[in-house]
């Protein structure tokens, strides 16, 4: 899976979950910051990513991933 | 004294030092002292020792079955027997619960007495009580007895306003009639000084005390009479440099020291009217008493007495050992206690049903990851309750993390992530943030949202309500 479709997945949960359009959620937004994720919605995020590629990450260090590109990278490690 | 500011740079760490000396999370954390305490009396200065109080022959006398029953209905003789077993149990065979005591007067009263002896017990060794009256002797000689307690009240307020007396000396002489009718009948008498706390301790207690040491020294030592300081209104007060009668200090090294009533026949006796009752209690036993009085849960006459099991965890603090005490008797006596209806406070320590219960969300967390960080001491260890979470909008995501895990009895790296259980926890969040829910989540709600959200896990694990204990 090449980055640019990793990216366009991770849009997509982050979207879900955030209630968001795509359109509006940049590469290097902030989850908390930019985007206003609650602490329950970063366990969300990651369930989300755990869920749409199939995979299980580190509990610690994934929900230490700040921002939409740091994830991307993250999850890049896993597939 | 000098006003040098002492400088304490800081002593950089990459290690941390959580203090294991003191925090054994095996026991409960040791009471140790630095030094001795300083208490001035008649404008002298006197050094009690406070590390002899390790070696001391320190015990704990229990009188849930006397003062206990003062505040509430009586209880069964059955109650009592199953009462009596598990304080022996808990005790163990040191006799750290050395002593019980019965009222006498009723065949309740006495057949719950020769019930409770005949388990065979060596600890708690029965006692009884009896009021200031030659004739109840008959009593504690029917009951084969070596040791009564008896009235002998010591405040004005008792001497003129409750019993009458013409003055001091009546008073005393009849009290010492009581004493050497004990002595005759070959029974101990243990004289309960009522109202210590708010007596005229140089004009009446300490010369009574004086003339029981006298007439002790007239019988056998196993005859010789005790002496119990009855802080009958929680008057007494344990910071030094307080005057009497209500400083605990002065109190006992009176009596201890310039009256010669040894250690081991000392035994304080508190209530709670004023929140002292359990630090009054240690006070005693550090400044010279032995013996601590206290009933089941501090239940007593009006605010209480002190609790017995808080003398237990104060014991071992202070002994720095279990000393073969079974600690989990304290949770299985509190289960018993609720099974015959007595109640006990949610919060209430050690056995309260959330006394180790943490509701934030950030203490969730850090008792997450470590449990020590939010636990007093191993309580799943030593009183077989696990520390808890209650679920609430300030749970957070690890608080239904733990309950999770606790509900499916998962520990160590079997645990389940909280990533795995983040729709039971946007349920509960909706719960209030959608709901306008005001009350805690209950542990039934939960299980039936692990059911539905969690349902591969609800089969791979035995899930069940009885874990959360």
């Amino acid at each position: 899976m090449n980055r640019e479709e990793v990216n366009n997945r991770v849009k997509k949960v982050i979207a879900a979950v955030l209630e968001k359009n795509v359109s509006d959620i940049n590469d290097g937004a902030n989850f908390v910051t930019d985007l206003g994720a609650s602490s329950i919605q970063s366990i969300r995020l990651v369930a989300g990513f755990e869920e749409e590629f199939s995979i299980e990450m580190d509990e610690e260090k994934s929900l230490q991933v700040q921002t939409v590109s740091g994830a991307v990278d993250f999850i890049s490690a896993y597939l | 004294m000098s006003n040098a500011i002492k400088p304490h740079p800081l002593v950089n760490s990459t290690e941390p030092n959580l203090l294991h000396e003191t925090f054994d999370y095996s026991l409960p954390p040791k009471i140790k002292f630095d030094g001795p305490i300083i208490e001035y009396i008649d404008g002298k200065s006197v050094e009690f020792d406070t590390k002899s109080l390790i070696k001391r022959d320190i015990f704990i006398t229990d009188t849930t079955f006397r003062d206990g029953q003062q505040s509430r209905p009586p209880y069964s003789v059955e109650q009592m027997v199953r009462i009596y077993d598990l304080l022996s149990k808990l005790g163990g065979p040191n006799g750290v619960i050395r002593q019980t005591e019965f009222f006498l007067y009723t065949k309740n009263d006495r057949d719950a007495l020769d019930k409770c002896r005949s388990l065979g017990h060596k600890y708690p060794e029965c006692t009884g009580w009896i009021r200031a009256n030659k004739g109840d002797f008959r009593l504690v000689r029917e009951a084969g007895l070596k040791e009564t307690g008896m009235l002998t009240s010591c405040s004005d307020f008792h001497i003129f306003h409750k019993l009458k007396f013409k003055d001091r000396k009546e008073c005393m002489d009849s009290y010492c009639e009581v004493v050497e009718a004990a002595f005759e009948a070959g029974v101990r008498p243990r004289c309960h000084l009522e109202d210590i706390t708010r007596a005229d301790i140089e004009g009446f207690v300490l010369p009574f005390a004086e003339r029981l040491m006298r007439m002790s020294e007239q019988v056998p030592e196993e005859l010789s009479a005790k002496i119990r300081l009855c802080d009958t209104m929680g008057f007494g007060i344990s910071y030094p440099g307080v005057e009497l009668p209500r400083s605990i200090p002065k109190l006992i090294y009176k009596l201890n020291k310039e009256c010669g009533v040894p250690s081991n026949r000392l035994e304080w006796h508190g209530h709670n009217d004023f929140h002292k009752v359990l630090i009054n209690g240690g006070t005693a036993w550090l400044y010279g008493c032995d013996a601590l009085n206290t009933t089941l849960f501090g239940l007593g006459e009006r605010t209480g007495n002190p609790p017995l099991e808080g003398a237990i965890i104060e014991y071992i603090s202070i002994k720095g050992e279990m000393c073969d005490i079974d600690t989990t008797m304290i949770t299985a006596i509190a289960e018993y206690m609720d099974s015959i209806g007595v109640t006990i406070a949610e919060n209430y320590p050690f056995v309260g049903k959330h006394f180790n219960t943490t509701r934030a969300g950030i203490h969730a967390g850090g008792l997450r990851q470590s449990e020590q960080i939010y636990n007093i001491f191993d309580t799943s260890k030593l009183l077989s309750r696990s520390p808890r979470v209650a679920i609430t909008d300030k749970s957070g995501v690890d608080g239904i993390s733990i309950w999770v895990n606790e509900y499916f009895g998962l520990k160590g790296d079997d645990r389940i992530s909280k990533i795995k259980v983040h729709r039971v926890a946007q349920w509960v969040m909706d719960q209030y943030e959608k709901e306008g829910r005001l009350s805690t989540i209950t542990d039934e709600e939960l299980e039936s949202k692990v059911k539905e959200y969690m349902p591969d896990f609800c089969t791979r694990y035995n899930g069940s309500l009885k874990n959360l204990k």
